[in-house]
C-alpha cells in the first residue's frame, strides 16, 4: 500500500462537496433520534433505536456514503483523468488498490458510524445495541466499498447503477424473501448487529444467522476485491483524441 | 522499419529505446492505429498530424495505457502494457488538463516524485528543481485549480521531468503556453535530448515540429505516411503538386501565357478565375510574374487552394 496514494485519495475525497450532504443526512438521523426519545415514553427506547439504526443507518446512510466515497476513489480519477498520474509510476496495481480501498473504508466508517452511534445515544437506546449497530455500520461499509470501488471500475455510470442496487435490492427486494437475505449486505449487518447488542428478540432479531453472515460478507469482499485488482491491471486509458 | 537515432551528445541507453513494430489499435470496427512500425533511440522525435489522426493513441500505447490490437509495443525491450516498472524510465505529459487541483504545484510535483520511489528528502529537491526548469517557481504554492492552462502545463511537464526519466512522451505540450513559455520548454526539451534522453511529443502543428524535431513522424489516418528528418519532410510537403487561383487584369491573356511554361501542369479559365496546377512550386511564382509583365496583365490576387494541414497530410498518404 503506498502512502502518498492514500494522502492524494484522502484530500480528493474531503474536498468534495458532496461531502457535505452525506454529513447533513447524518444530522438529520441525530435529529430524528431526538424527536423519537422527546415523543416516545422510554420503555419504547430501546425498540425504536433498533429501528432507526437499521432503516436509516444500515439500510439508507451506509450504503450512500460507501456507494459515494467507494465510485470516487477510482471511478472518478478515471473519468476525469487524474488517474494517469498514479497509474504511470512503478508501483503494483493491487497496492494503489488497496490504497484506494482503505481510504473509501475509512472514510465511509468515520461518516457512518460516528452518526450512528450519536443518533443510538440521543435516541435513548440501550449501550449494548448502540455498540452493536456502530460495528455493524463499519462492518457493513468494508463490504459495501468493495463492491462500489469494483462497480466503479467496470462501469461510468457506477453512481446511477449502485443507486438503483441500494434502493431496489437492499432496500425492498432482498428483505421479502428468505433466499435472497443471503445476498443482501443489510441483512449481513443486521446479523453482526444482533451478535454483537445481544439484545432481546423484540428489539432486535436478525432472520441470516451470523456465520452465513460472515462467510457471505466474506465471499463477497474478497471476490469484489481480486475481480477489482484484475480489473485495475487491465484498465485501458485512451487520449483525448483518440 | 523506421529507425529515428538521437543526435546526442551522450549515446542512448537501450532504457532510453521505444519500439513499434506492425502495430495496429482498433476501438470496434474503428481503426485508430494501422500498421504502424518505428523504432526510437534518442533524440527528439515530432509525432506530426491532424486532430484524430491517432497520434494520442500511439503515446498512450507506449505509456502502457492501451494494449495494441495487433503488432507489439516495447519500451526499454521489455512490453509497454502490463510492466509498471517500466515507468521509472518514463516520464508522460497526458494532453487532458486535469490534475489535482486541491495540490499546489509545489505538492503534486513532489507527490509525484515521491510516487516514483524517491524518499521524502530527495523528492522534495527533486520536484524544486523540475519546478525551476519549467519556470514555476513564484506560483509553486498556489493550488493548481488556480492555474492558468498554460501553468497547469508547465506543472505537468515538471511532474514528468521529476524523476530523471529516459523516455519522455509529451502529448501536445505546448497547448495553452504563451510564445516565450514555448520558446523556453523547446530549449528544456532540447537540452533533454542533447542528455541522451528520447522524446516523443505529439503536435497538430508543423511549425511547432519544425522549430523542435529532429526526427518527424507523420501519422494521417492511424497510418505512418512519412517519417525521416524533419528537412526530407518539409521537402516532400514543398514538392508536391499544388493548386493556385489567380484573379487577374486579364485572365485569358495570362493564362496563354503561361500554356507553354513547363512549371505549369494544368490550367482552366471560368468564373472570373483563372485556376493553376503547377509541380514546380519553386519555379512557379517567378514565371507567372515574368509572363503578366511581359504582357503588362495586372495580378489582384494569387492564393493557394490546398494549403491546409489536412490537404499536405492527404498528399503524403497518396504518395
Amino acid at each position: 500500500m503506498n502512502s502518498v496514494v492514500v494522502g492524494i485519495t484522502l484530500r480528493q475525497l474531503l474536498s468534495r462537496r458532496r461531502i457535505l450532504l452525506l454529513f447533513l443526512l447524518g444530522v438529520v438521523m441525530v435529529l430524528v433520534a431526538l424527536a423519537l426519545r422527546l415523543g416516545l415514553d422510554d420503555v419504547y427506547w430501546d425498540l425504536y433505536t433498533s429501528r432507526l439504526l437499521d432503516n436509516f443507518g444500515l439500510a439508507t446512510l451506509m450504503p450512500l456514503v460507501a456507494l459515494l466515497f467507494g465510485t470516487s476513489t477510482i471511478g472518478s480519477e478515471l473519468d476525469e483523468g487524474t488517474a494517469v498520474y498514479i497509474l504511470a509510476k512503478p508501483i503494483s496495481r493491487s497496492s494503489i488498490l488497496f490504497a484506494k480501498l482503505l481510504v473509501a473504508i475509512a472514510c465511509s466508517v468515520a461518516v457512518t458510524c460516528i452518526p450512528m452511534a450519536f443518533a443510538g445515544l440521543v435516541a435513548g437506546g440501550d449501550a449494548a445495541l448502540v455498540i452493536g449497530f456502530t460495528v455493524a455500520g463499519a462492518f457493513g461499509s468494508v463490504v459495501y466499498c468493495a463492491l462500489f470501488v469494483f462497480l466503479s471500475l467496470v462501469t461510468g455510470r457506477a453512481l446511477v447503477i449502485g443507486l438503483g442496487y441500494v434502493l431496489i435490492w437492499e432496500g425492498v427486494l432482498a428483505g421479502l424473501f428468505a433466499g435472497s437475505r443471503t445476498f443482501s449486505v443489510r441483512q449481513y449487518s443486521l446479523s453482526v448487529a444482533d451478535a454483537v447488542a445481544e439484545a432481546s428478540a423484540e428489539v432486535l432479531e436478525a432472520p441470516l444467522p451470523l456465520t452465513t453472515a460472515l462467510v457471505m460478507a466474506g465471499v463477497v469482499t474478497v471476490v469484489a476485491t481480486v475481480l477489482a485488482w484484475r480489473r485495475l491491471s487491465r484498465v485501458e486509458i485512451a487520449g483525448e483524441t483518440a | 522499419m523506421t529507425t529515428v537515432h538521437g543526435e546526442a551528445e551522450h549515446p542512448a541507453d537501450a532504457t532510453a529505446t521505444v519500439a513499434l513494430d506492425g502495430t495496429s489499435r482498433w476501438y470496434g470496427n474503428v481503426v485508430a492505429v494501422n500498421e504502424v512500425s518505428f523504432r526510437l533511440d534518442g533524440g527528439i522525435t515530432g509525432l506530426l498530424g491532424p486532430n484524430g489522426a491517432g497520434k494520442s493513441t500511439i503515446l498512450h500505447m507506449i505509456a502502457g495505457f492501451l494494449a495494441p490490437s495487433s503488432g507489439t509495443v516495447t519500451v526499454g525491450g521489455h512490453p509497454a502494457r502490463g510492466h509498471p516498472e517500466m515507468y521509472r524510465h518514463i516520464g508522460l505529459v497526458p494532453e487532458r488538463e486535469a490534475v489535482y487541483p486541491f495540490l499546489t504545484g509545489l505538492q503534486f510535483v513532489t507527490a509525484m516524485a515521491r510516487l516514483q520511489g524517491m524518499a521524502p528528502a530527495e523528492a522534495a529537491a527533486a520536484a524544486e528543481r523540475a519546478i525551476g526548469l519549467v519556470e514555476l517557481t513564484s506560483a509553486q504554492g498556489r493550488p493548481i485549480g488556480t492555474y492558468s492552462k498554460g501553468m497547469r502545463q508547465r506543472a505537468k511537464v515538471a511532474a514528468a521531468l521529476v524523476h530523471e526519466p529516459r523516455i519522455l512522451l509529451l502529448d501536445e505540450p505546448f497547448n495553452g503556453m504563451d510564445p516565450r513559455q514555448r520558446l523556453h520548454m523547446m530549449d528544456l526539451l532540447r537540452r533533454m535530448a542533447a542528455e541522451g534522453r528520447t522524446i516523443l511529443f505529439s503536435s497538430h502543428i508543423l511549425e511547432e515540429v519544425e522549430r523542435i524535431a529532429e526526427q518527424v513522424l507523420v501519422i494521417v489516418a492511424g497510418r505512418l505516411a512519412a517519417s525521416g528528418h524533419f528537412r526530407e519532410i518539409r521537402r516532400l510537403m514543398t514538392d508536391r503538386p499544388h493548386t493556385f487561383t489567380i484573379r487577374s487584369s486579364d485572365d485569358r491573356a495570362l493564362a496563354a501565357g503561361l500554356v507553354g511554361d513547363p512549371t505549369i501542369g494544368s490550367l482552366a479559365v471560368g468564373d472570373g478565375l483563372l485556376t493553376v496546377g503547377t509541380n514546380d512550386f519553386g519555379a512557379f511564382s517567378p514565371s507567372v510574374a515574368g509572363v503578366a509583365r511581359r504582357g503588362g496583365i495586372s495580378i489582384h490576387e494569387l492564393l493557394p487552394t490546398d494549403e491546409s494541414l489536412e490537404s499536405v497530410f492527404s498528399y503524403l498518404v497518396r504518395r
